[in-house]
């Protein structure tokens, strides 16, 4: 359109799940088109899978309908799961996350999808609907920052801690709309892969359209890991004349934990800055941290140990495949032993949504990526978010507690 | 022209103050219940009025959840006028025929309850006769918003 900045974007994959889906499936159904391109769409149940109310069960029960009737996952082509695990997570353990390609999808966390060079960016139902039935979008070139990550990335320090701090530096708006790029520039062992989806699944919630990781050696044997060929003859470093509104960098070796205090997850300290106050539950879960990296580091600290007396760990793997292989690992034995109890892989008490709720002034230390009044249960309650290493510190000792206190 | 009651924000109200995740819910009754959920300045809550939303940074940021934007447009909201917005919120709120405009500065301009007066480029409260402008919309956003949505707009266009 003229004097638009905004133009119309194909994207090559549409990320939908259960509940968001669900909220266009009447309107699809009345306008009596076609999918513009069903053989894109990947379509998981996740949210209400299994469901937990009779409510819940409605919303997903419309959603299998109309995986069903379209045969995604089937005759139509397209990648249809259920109650494999979070959206975001089984996506980037797919070789259809394709570096280099556009993705968008029904749901803020998208950007996730990012940590593999690809360009990924969340939207609402209305904006979903539309791609659905007409195969595009409209989109407008951001702006961009970069953020540079070097030194030597300490023991401690996670992909958690750096997104915390990439909170704290930008606060929930300050990246407003635009994309935020991240390299790897540090020196000995590269950021893994866990926490770089941690950085781009936090992107959006500094305000950004999409985080996106400049591709590496690294991304390519996890994408050749998951069955993926690596895109040839695509030039996915940055230009070389690109030009940044900011750059930041943060020495890796130098970060102290950083944990975000209620009711903001911009509101982010070092560690030592809060510890001591009493923790009534830890929850280890969610796209933004759910994963084997957050999982380890609990069983590591766990191991032969108990959680402190009435405290409630709870831990819900982002995916089948990390709940396996955290089985596999042995991992999950030592959580149980610990008295951790392990659900089965879907969002969980992030957002509300399933077991592991608070009650009315409990303190809850999280790997999740929103800690907002009332978002993990009564509204009174308090809820803290760091990385599995500091989640699992506050769940030996029962109050925040700086994990360098702890580690073996 | 959009005229409603203020509901006058700060900065940073997110999704999940606006309208709580337990209201998610294909049954528009419930949906209804959780306008406003976790912010209890809000104490005109359970009417059904025109109303228009003046905000600081960041208005609507947080989950895409779309029940957020149907519970404020069913509440009776028809214009939110922010410093900022939350991408996906913006989105919405245009998608669903509901004003989403910019302004610098625009929250010491009503008082609750105050009636705005959305005209073109123009906010203005009735009450005191203070008028700002509104930064203008890019003409795509316009387009969407005078069809009354996007669905109404890509019929019109004809691209579905």
């Amino acid at each position: 359109m003229p004097g638009s900045e905004w133009f119309e974007v194909e994207p090559d994959l549409l990320l939908g799940h259960d509940a968001t889906i669900a909220l266009v499936v009447d309107r699809f159904a009345n306008a009596g088109k076609p999918l513009a391109f069903p053989e894109r769409l990947f379509l998981v149940a996740d949210h209400f899978a299994p469901p937990s109310s009779v409510d819940r069960a409605n919303v997903l029960r419309r959603f299998l309908d109309f995986v069903e009737e379209h045969g995604i996952g089937a005759s139509a082509g397209g990648t249809f799961e259920m109650m494999r695990g979070i959206c975001h997570q089984l996506l980037v353990e797919s070789p259809r996350c394709v570096p280099g390609s556009i993705v968008v999808g029904a749901d803020s966390h998208t950007t996730m999808a990012g940590a593999l060079g690809a360009f990924a960016t969340g939207m609402g139902s209305t904006d979903i609907l539309a791609v659905l039935q007409t195969g595009t979008t409209h989109l407008r070139t951001p702006t961009s920052d970069k953020i540079v990550m070097r030194g030597s990335l300490a023991d401690h320090v996670r992909g958690k801690d750096l997104a915390l701090w990439m909170m704290k530096t930008y606060g929930e708006g300050g990246a407003g709309w635009k994309a935020l790029e991240f390299e790897d520039q540090t020196s000995g062992r590269p950021i893994p892969m866990d926490g770089r989806l941690t950085l781009t699944n936090m992107a959006v919630d500094c305000g950004a359209v999409n985080g996106i990781w400049v591709p590496d050696e690294l991304t390519k044997a996890f994408y050749e890991s998951n069955g993926g060929e690596w895109p040839k003859g695509v030039d996915l470093a940055p230009d070389r004349d690109a030009v940044y509104d900011a750059v930041h960098s943060v020495d890796v070796g130098a970060l102290a934990p950083q944990i975000a205090i209620p009711y903001s997850p911009a509101n982010v300290e070092d560690i030592d800055d809060v510890s001591g106050e009493r923790v009534h539950q830890v929850f280890i879960g969610s796209c933004a941290g759910g994963r084997l990296e957050e999982i380890r580091d609990a069983a590591m600290l766990l191991h032969g140990q108990r959680v402190s007396p009435y405290l409630k760990l709870v831990v819900t793997p982002a995916s089948q495949a990390v709940y396996r292989a955290a089985m596999e690992a042995g991992w999950l034995t030592s959580l149980i032993d610990a008295g951790a109890v392990i659900t089965n892989p879907s969002c969980g008490a992030c957002g509300g949504i399933d077991k592991g709720l608070l009650a009315a002034g409990e303190v809850c230390v999280s790997t999740s990526n929103r800690n907002f009044r009332g978002r993990m249960g009564d509204s009174t309650a308090r809820v803290y978010l760091a990385s599995g290493l500091t989640a699992a510190a506050a769940a030996l000792t029962g109050r925040i507690t700086d994990p360098r206190e702890v580690m073996p | 022209m959009i005229s409603g009651r203020a509901v006058v924000f700060g900065d940073d109200i997110n999704t999940d103050m606006l309208h709580p995740s337990y209201f998610f819910s294909l049954d528009t009754t419930t949906v209804r219940k959780g306008f406003m959920g976790e912010l209890a300045s809000v104490d005109d809550r359970e009417e059904d009025l025109p109303r228009v939303i003046v905000a600081g940074k960041n208005f609507g940021c947080g989950s895409s959840r779309e029940t957020t934007m149907t519970a404020l447009k069913m509440a009776g909201v028809r214009a939110v006028v922010a410093e900022s917005f939350g991408r996906i919120f913006f989105r919405n709120a245009m998608c669903l025929g509901v004003a989403a405009r910019t302004a610098p500065s625009v929250t010491g301009i009503a008082d609750p309850g105050d009636v705005l007066k959305v005209e073109g480029d123009r906010l203005t409260n009735e009450r005191t006769g203070r008028s700002i402008a509104l930064h203008a919309l890019d003409p795509y956003w316009s387009a969407v918003l005078e069809a009354g949505g996007l669905i109404p707009y890509l019929t019109e266009t004809g691209a579905i």
